[in-house]
């Protein structure tokens, strides 16, 4: 899964150093100097128009469910693990009280004499100690794994907690309005991955803590625009250069135009040229 | 009188045999062939050919003993900087309550590093922490200690990773996190590699003073 990936990213950063080289070229008139990330370029007349999208993921905030061999084979771990252990502290005092108990119900208990070597134990029984943590645990109340009416709404981030999820909003592309990954076109003078998180800062109601996983772009969408909207300017087409981040911190509020959608609701949102080129990066490891 | 007579035919017979003896063993030996019989000295070794060659060998005969290897000093290993293209040596940490899990998680990020071929220069455990955590009784001003939590931490050192397969990697390992353990990746320091070692109150004051009379 991960080499479509290395090998993508990899022509994607070759791409990147293509253009940021020729519009080095373009601008200062010298050949040769490599222009990686520490030199900024200014502006890149070029024919493909930029844009650098961020990929959030909220990650899965519970473990999945057991799948049914899983469940038993865990648990017949579990028992010979039991059945091979040694006896804990507190199972062992468990056992000497009771033996004491015992003792002292026997017929020839004599009272002087065996109490003589137990006068430094505590008042409190290992017992009573089991029943008050008992208590303790009933007043805990555990949150149901899957609520059916909270994950079917989509705008919401606290849906689907066992499963990782990815943010769309809606975008106008065109003349239409579509679900995309977060985008906003580069600007002169700041490298993509400043695009992308300024594509999120300016989503109007979202509110993010993220965190990007790298400086290199994981993913390359790239499209030709049709000849009748081409002529102006010479812009042949748009390149998209996604970035991959994972939420930190509290889960967000819902927010207007946003949602967030499973790997396998994608479908019903994206286009499908576009989901092509998305769905390689984004792993279900 | 007689018991010198007897005294003096005892030496006399005794000398008698001596020296039958050693006319006897004279004639064994004068009668055999010569180069057999000739006994080597001690200090001179028998040629390859010759039957008697590596008579005189014993130490093959004792018990190999493997010599103790006396453990070195820990060794840093050279920290490499960040570059454009690749970051330098991090450090990928895992901490948690849970020994096994911790162990396990760590075991896992270190075989995915193998599998990408990313170089893990070292990977080891740091001390453990203990926290006593003591609740106040209802009645009465005494705590008393409800439960012990032991933090394990586990260490993974990456060498170096290329800018290209961070993002894979952190999300691979992110999504894999399982719950009740905490991971934070960094970029390893010489403060970390002396992290390892138990601190030394005596000899640290023996240096001050040291310094101190400079």
């Amino acid at each position: 899964m991960s080499a479509p990936t290395v090998r993508m990213a990899g022509r994607c950063f070759y791409q990147l150093y293509k253009l940021s080289n020729s519009a080095g070229r373009t601008a200062a008139g010298k050949t040769g100097i490599r222009l990686f990330s520490g030199a900024l370029v200014e502006h890149a007349a070029g024919p493909w128009r930029l844009l650098g999208a961020a990929c959030v993921q909220r990650l899965a905030v519970i473990s999945e469910d057991q799948r049914p061999l899983e469940a038993r084979f865990s648990e017949l771990m579990h028992q010979m693990e039991l059945e091979r252990s040694l006896m804990s502290d507190h199972e062992l005092r468990l056992l000497d009280d009771k033996e004491r108990l015992r003792r002292r119900q026997a017929v020839d208990y004599d009272s002087e004499e065996e109490e003589e070597a137990d006068r430094d134990q505590d008042i409190v029984l290992t017992q009573d100690l089991e029943d008050a943590w008992e208590q303790r645990l009933k007043l805990f109340a555990t949150q149901p794994r899957t609520r059916g009416e909270v994950d079917a709404r989509v705008e919401r981030s606290d849906r689907w907690l066992a499963e990782p999820l990815l943010l769309l909003t809606q975008q106008e592309v065109g003349p239409e309005r579509l679900w995309l990954l977060p985008q906003t076109p580069w600007e002169g003078g700041e490298t993509l991955k400043t695009t992308a998180q300024r594509a999120l800062s300016s989503t109007p109601g979202l509110d993010l803590q993220t965190v990007f996983l790298g400086s290199a772009p994981c993913g390359l969408y790239k499209y030709r625009l049709p000849r009748s909207v081409r002529g102006s300017e010479g812009v042949t087409g748009v390149k998209v250069f996604f970035f991959k981040a994972v939420l930190r911190g509290p889960l967000p509020p819902p927010a207007p135009s946003s949602l967030w959608v499973r790997k396998s609701e994608l479908k019903d949102y994206l286009k499908p040229s576009y989901l092509d080129k998305i769905r390689p990066f984004l792993l279900d490891l | 009188m007689s018991l010198l007579v007897l005294q003096w035919r005892v030496a006399l017979t005794q000398s008698f045999l001596k020296s039958q003896a050693s006319a006897l063993l004279q004639r064994v030996t004068s009668s055999l062939p010569t180069p057999l019989c000739r006994l080597a000295p001690t200090n001179e070794r028998q040629y390859r050919t010759m039957p008697t060659h590596g008579i005189g060998r014993w130490k093959y005969l004792l018990p190999k003993e493997v010599p103790r290897k006396k453990r070195d000093r820990l060794q840093m290993k050279a920290i490499r900087a960040t570059t454009a293209t690749e970051y330098g040596s991090l450090s990928v940490k895992v901490s948690g309550y849970d020994m096994t899990v911790v162990e396990h998680y760590s075991q896992y990020i270190h075989n995915l590093c193998n599998r990408l071929g990313v170089r893990v220069s070292e990977s080891y455990a740091l001390p453990t922490k203990t926290t006593e955590v003591m609740l106040m009784q209802e009645q009465g001003t005494k705590m008393y200690i409800d439960a012990v939590l032991k933090t394990h931490e586990r260490i993974v050192q990456i060498g170096s990773m290329t800018a290209t397969l961070c993002p894979t990697f952190m999300d691979v390992v992110l999504r894999n996190q399982p719950e009740g353990v905490q991971l934070s990746v960094k970029e390893h320091a010489e403060r970390d590699f002396l992290e390892r070692f138990k601190a030394r109150p005596q000899l640290e004051g023996l240096m001050a003073q040291v310094n101190q009379r400079d």
